[in-house]
């Protein structure tokens, strides 16, 4: 196999730092929708009739988690023996946090997806 | 020492005679009770939640009789409320919550291969504060005086003194007080989980259950602080005639709402996870196979963790809050539904793939799932608001409740039990009468709480204590009662069988063939937890590595003895568990009992206004805190390193974010910033709800001076800390400890210039929910200057009593952890109180 | 299961039909259309536990190595999580709209109902009136007609459920909820407190009275159209003024004004006593006078033990005159 300088996203080093980043965008959008609701309902009495402002969160969260997700992918790409990979290896436990991390980022996905559409049903304070 | 050295036999006699002298348990009378040995502490621990589960249980039954048939009146209406509350609030303050963590301090050092966790006398302390809050909670009842405002103690009813009394200021002390020893378990177990484990132990191959319980306790952490924050709101209201509450002068019974539900929703998957978690080990041995999808097992916990903070709104479904508002918690509470599935579905393969050996732990682990399926799809029913705007406060969600509890927590804790006893007693138990038992248990629970579904369907609300006979609930109702009783009689069948166990012979090492390190364990069980720490290469080393359990009991492995006299554990890196050091752990020790004593004085004379004495509890409580941490904690050791065996030598000191004190200080520091984050969400929540706030009569508030001051200070002693531990650290311990004087100075001087904000400006917090708030925030900041004040101290007299030097830093390096947190508190505070009126 | 099933039904029938405070037999659109969604939903959930049933069966029975590694996470991938990730999707879809209020007009009559401890102040204000028109622990609706409801308390949280009409609501101090609603049958339903108020929470009901627009447009302009009522010195009237009851309790067309306890006005044509919890018959009102706490624990009414029954007699013949 020829030598290649690795991808930036294949250096970043997982931890177990990095494997709660997509499930915190997810929470970060979630505040972020509740106090966008609340604030503008209590303060505004209504939210404007296009939400600009929850949109570009929207889409900003989803851009981020599936980032973390693709840069998690990437890392998990080692080749090597077929799965089951539970040896007590460096690699094996790379492949472990990269795979949680993608899932995770999957769940995210999900999960800021379904925040946002209420947005599409429910345009009032009421 | 190498590997060879083990082979002989009067070696290893002797080794094993030092460590048995070493771990020998205190004895005496009343020394026993010193003890700090986690299987000791966690065999109580164990016990005593199972006892309350027991006495949560009759209050039950009793209820149950009650509404056995229409218009009865067995019990008063007041009897009834107290009941009802306290079966709630014991089921999940003093049975669920500390059963998990008692299981788990039992438990977690055995499948870490640890000897004990990082710091046992705070399990000691825990176990202590636990009994003594649990006794003075459950015990109000025989004195009338139990709370009687339901589980949550929604205010107004339970803040107006009129309409409530002693019992809720028992509910609130007493609980805050037992929420206090869950934090201590909290920041053990995740100490223990990322620090203490084995070496080779690699995130990829921890036990599962470590992972849960790491999950767990970190969702501890987030999840009870808000409720303490609540809490001190609720008591500033009751005792201070503070209105965070009371509408009427700008407060809002729906902060407390928020609270308790921020914390509430998490708490059900924080008793829940732990039980998944018992599955999680007993699948794979029961199906002979190793689990299947361990990184979506993974996945699963750690999404139920963040998604379950998201939810806590739909307790709130009826509450009037914006459509919009509650369709997003709807939206989340259907997403916590997949990685629930994935849970199920991956022991469903596993079992699938494997090898099945039907026994009574399995049983109990299938009946448990199927009920907690039935309760997670009536979850789901609920998820959706307009259903909910029906089943909200029925009878249906005291099924939905009961399903999920019974099923993720109760049987699966049953199941445990069966599988488990082995381990902890040596004995096993009856699989006739466990299978007898759980039989009555599963039809008990479903003839209990299926008809609930249609009663509360067909009008019932949830905590009347009665209803009229019209109605035709009379039939469902009776179905209820004859299925408590049965489920009673499940429960007792099960007690008799843990009561014959001491009679019975013991069972042989490993019963079930499991591969997880736990079992280990030998039925003539010795105090020192495990003969010498493995190296570890697979999830199921049992199983997987070749002559595992022999060279662990020959001392092959890691730290086989106790030259010095002392009890010792490994500490390993975070990531790829590489043997870091060797700490010393605490020894059976008064101060634990004497802390949890002085501390529960505090919250206990508080109830009955003893203002006084409580505060000589509260400087006794920090006088115990400081001679624990004195003569505990980072000793300087009388050598730098020790062999470990094969040839590894570790070092005995460690500071910084290598050592698990650290860690223990920057997790109690979360929880502490989660608190504060409370009484801040409870600042811009009044202001959400007024349209001028602060009020026009009081606008200047506490005006910018004062709080700038304060903040410019607070941030001064912080950057002095900084500069001590950095000046120090090069050695130069004369200017480091005139740097801790200058951050003593500033932060005694930011208590002042704290107060006089809103002092100076003659904010009355009982006139208004503004001036309240302010104050409150003043007052946690400025606490924590104090503290801040006590902890620099407290580093400078390590230093000048030679127990603290360049080389042996872990005190400065611990107290600057507080540091970052206590800045962080002062800019959030102050900025709020001083900057946000002249934005707004 | 089936043995569990037989029973279940048998012990519905037993316990009879509840037409008047359920949320299955429904008078209001939105209750319909909540039923709809508990149908559907029961029906979901039915068929996921019997498939989750039927696969763990067949788990525990399979043979090892039935399923390999690679089958295995297929299985967790697709059943664990895309599955379920779809039909909550689908649920989300499904459920969402149906979260929108019913829309309300400046032409609805609003009906303000208020929780106390342990009774329900009621005050109609139709759009055209500029008074409201007070009542108490009854409430009557025009059917075919949207109707507002603006939801509070002043002591603690109650909540307001009428389940055979709509989803309930929580009246909450220092907040204003609405409650949008259209009943559809007429009849005489149940409404109770769902939440937990104090010690005789489980006594806090109310009745409904669904009725036809013609009906209730009469009903509701008699109730308005009550001029002074001359005072005739009957025995009850006579005690009932002497003893200060009308301190709590107004009566319209008397000068009794108090608003402390419930409005007594046209007190003769309600069907129930104490909030829902007694029939108004002489002799429960008398013994409701002298000793309230009997029948209601907590309730803030004093005692009357200095009246004798027969005296709380002729104040129940009194009040059951007004009509």
């Amino acid at each position: 196999m020829k030598d290649r300088r690795p991808h930036w996203s294949e250096r970043l080093k997982v931890t177990l730092w990095t494997l709660i980043v997509p499930p915190t965008i997810w929470a970060g959008h979630f505040l972020f929708s509740y106090l966008w609701a609340a604030v503008s309902c209590a303060k505004a009495g209504a939210f404007a009739t296009f939400p600009t402002l929850f949109v570009v969160g929207t889409v900003l969260a989803l851009i981020l988690i599936a980032l973390s997700g693709w840069i998690a992918w990437n890392q998990g790409r080692i080749p090597g023996a077929s799965p089951p990979h539970e040896d007590a290896t460096d690699i094996d436990r790379q492949r472990f946090l990269a795979k949680s991390t993608l899932l995770l980022a999957c769940l995210s996905f999900v999960g800021v997806l379904f925040t946002s559409l209420p947005v599409i049903f429910l345009r009032d304070c009421l | 020492m190498s590997l060879h050295d083990q082979d002989d036999p009067a070696l290893r006699a002797a080794q094993e005679d030092r460590l048995r002298a070493v771990w020998k348990p205190p004895s005496g009378l009343f020394l026993r009770w010193t003890d700090c040995n986690n299987n000791r502490v966690g065999v109580w621990y164990v016990l005593t939640a199972f006892a309350f589960m027991l006495f949560a249980g009759v209050l039950a039954l009793i209820m149950r009789t009650q509404l056995a048939v229409p218009d009865n009146d067995l019990v008063s209406a007041g009897t009834f409320n107290q009941l009802f509350t306290l079966h709630g609030s014991m089921m999940m303050f003093l049975f669920a919550v500390p059963m998990f963590e008692a299981v788990s301090i039992i438990l977690l050092p055995q499948l870490l291969g640890a000897r004990d966790l990082p710091f046992p006398r705070l399990s000691a302390f825990g176990y202590w504060s636990f009994l003594l809050g649990g006794v003075f909670v459950g015990g109000s009842i025989f004195f009338n005086a139990a709370p009687d405002g339901g589980w949550f103690m929604y205010p107004p009813l339970t803040t107006r003194t009129d309409l409530s009394g002693l019992g809720a200021d028992i509910w609130m002390l007493g609980l805050s007080f037992i929420e206090v020893s869950s934090v201590a378990a909290a920041v053990e177990l995740i100490v223990g989980v990322l620090k203490c484990r084995p070496p080779g132990m690699r995130l990829n191959l921890m036990p599962l259950y470590a992972w849960y319980i790491l999950v767990v306790a970190v969702m501890i952490l987030f999840a009870f602080p808000p409720l303490i924050a609540g809490d001190i709101l609720f008591e500033m209201e009751r005792l201070l005639n503070w209105p965070f509450f009371d509408a009427s002068r700008g407060g809002d019974p729906l902060l407390w709402q928020h609270l308790f539900w921020i914390f509430g929703h998490p708490e059900v998957y924080i008793v829940f996870l732990p039980s998944i978690a018992l599955f999680a080990m007993l699948v794979p041995t029961f199906s002979n196979r190793h689990l299947l999808g361990y990184p979506w097992i993974v996945l699963a916990a750690v999404g139920t963790a963040f998604l379950s903070f998201g939810l806590w709104v739909h307790h709130m479904f009826t509450t009037g809050l914006p459509k919009i508002s509650l369709a997003f918690f709807s939206a989340a509470s259907e997403a916590v539904a997949i990685p629930t599935a994935v849970q199920i579905f991956a022991f469903i393969a596993t079992l699938w793939a494997g090898r099945v050996t039907w026994s009574t732990p399995l049983l109990y682990a299938t009946g448990s799932l199927a009920i907690f399926v039935i309760g997670g799809l009536t979850g789901v029913m609920v998820a959706v608001a307009p259903f909910d705007w029906q089943a909200h406060d029925t009878y249906f969600i005291v099924a939905h409740l009961h399903y999920v509890l019974i099923g993720g927590t109760l049987l699966p804790l049953f199941a445990g039990l069966y599988y488990y006893w082995p381990l902890i007693t040596g004995k096993r138990l009856s699989d006739r009468l466990g299978r007898i038992a759980f039989w009555m248990l599963f039809v008990g629970a479903n003839l209990t709480f299926f008809p609930m579904h249609f009663s509360g369907l067909m009008g019932m609300p949830r905590r009347v204590f009665t209803y009229p006979a019209e109605l035709g609930l009379g039939g469902l109702n009776m179905a209820s009662t004859l299925g408590a009783w049965l489920f009673a009689a499940g429960v007792a069948v099960i007690c008799v069988d843990l009561c014959l166990s001491p009679r019975r012979a013991k069972a042989q090492r490993n019963p079930w063939g499991a591969g997880t390190l736990e079992w280990l364990a030998h039925p003539d069980d010795e105090d020192w937890g495990i003969r010498s720490i493995p190296l570890i290469e697979s999830r199921y080393p049992i199983w997987d590595q070749k002559d595992f359990v022999q060279k662990v009991d020959e001392g092959r492995f890691f730290l086989p003895d106790a030259e010095e006299g002392r009890r010792e554990t490994i500490v390993t890196t975070v990531l790829d568990a590489r043997p870091l050091a060797v700490i010393r752990l605490g020894t059976p020790s008064v101060i634990p009992i004497l802390t949890a004593l002085s501390l529960g004085g505090v919250f206990i004379l508080t109830t009955y206004h003893l203002y006084w004495a409580a505060l000589v509890c509260a400087v006794a409580t920090l006088a115990c805190a400081i001679w624990w941490l004195w003569t505990g904690t980072a000793e300087i050791p009388e050598k730098p390193c020790k062999p470990i065996g094969h040839g590894i030598e570790l070092p005995l000191y460690i500071s910084g974010p290598a050592a698990p004190g650290w860690w223990a200080m920057f997790i109690t520091m979360m929880a502490d910033a989660t608190a504060f984050s409370g009484l801040v969400f409870g600042y811009y929540f009044f202001w959400t709800r007024h349209a001028d706030f602060p009020p026009m009569a009081m606008a200047d508030g506490p005006g910018m001076y004062w709080p700038m001051v304060a903040l410019v200070l607070g941030v001064a002693s912080w950057l002095a800390t900084i500069a001590a531990r950095e000046v120090h650290a090069r050695g130069d311990v004369g200017i480091a400890r005139l740097l801790l004087m200058l951050g003593i100075a500033t932060s005694l001087a930011g208590i002042a210039a704290g107060l006089a904000g809103p002092w100076t400006h003659g904010m009355d917090p009982e006139n208004h929910s503004y001036p309240a708030i302010v104050w409150t925030l003043t007052v946690w900041t400025v606490a924590h200057a104090g503290i801040a004040a006590i902890m620099q101290s407290y580093a400078l007299a390590r230093s000048i009593a030679r127990r603290m030097d360049p080389q042996h830093d872990a005190d400065i390096r611990n107290v600057t952890v507080y540091m970052h947190f206590f800045a962080l508190t002062a800019i959030v505070a102050y900025a709020t109180i001083g900057l946000f009126p002249n934005l707004s | 299961m089936a043995r569990a099933c037989t029973l279940i039904i048998a012990l519905l029938c037993l316990s009879g039909c509840n037409a008047q405070q359920s949320t299955l037999s429904v008078f209001g659109a939105d209750a319909r259309d909540i039923r709809h969604i508990a149908i559907v939903l029961t029906v979901g959930a039915v068929v996921i536990l019997a498939i989750t049933t039927m696969l763990y069966i067949r788990a525990v029975r399979a043979p090892e190595h039935s399923l390999d590694h690679h089958q295995g996470m297929r299985m967790i991938l697709w059943v664990g999580a895309i599955g379920p990730t779809l039909i909550l999707t689908a649920l989300l879809l499904y459920a969402l709209p149906a979260m929108r209020p019913r829309p309300a007009s400046a032409a609805d009559l609003v009906i303000r109902v208020e929780g106390e401890q342990f009774w329900w102040r009621v005050a109609y204000r139709p759009p055209s009136e500029a008074t409201p028109l007070l009542s108490a622990n009854e409430i009557r609706l025009p059917v075919g007609r949207t109707v507002l409801f603006e939801l509070g308390a002043t002591d603690v949280i109650h909540s307001f459920w009428i389940p055979g009409l709509a989803g309930k609501m929580d009246m909450i101090p220092g907040r204003t909820n609405r409650l949008v609603v259209k009943a559809e049958k007429p009849g005489r339903y149940r409404g109770v407190c769902a939440e937990f108020c104090g010690l005789s929470h489980a006594l806090m009901a109310f009745d409904v009275i669904a009725m036809e627009p013609a009906a209730f447009d009469t009903w509701m302009a008699d109730a308005r159209a009550i001029g002074p009522i001359p005072a005739v010195a009957t025995p009850g009237r006579a005690l009932f003024d002497a003893q200060g009851c009308g301190a709590c309790h107004g009566v319209r067309g008397t000068p009794h004004a108090g608003t402390i306890g419930p409005d007594l006005s046209r007190f003769g044509e309600r069907r129930t006593l104490g909030a829902g919890i007694l029939p108004p018959t002489i002799d429960n009102i008398a013994t409701f006078i002298r000793a309230p706490q009997a029948s209601k624990p907590g309730v803030r009414m004093p005692a009357y033990p200095q009246l004798s029954q027969e005296e709380a007699r002729a104040i129940a013949h009194y009040l059951k005159g007004m009509r």
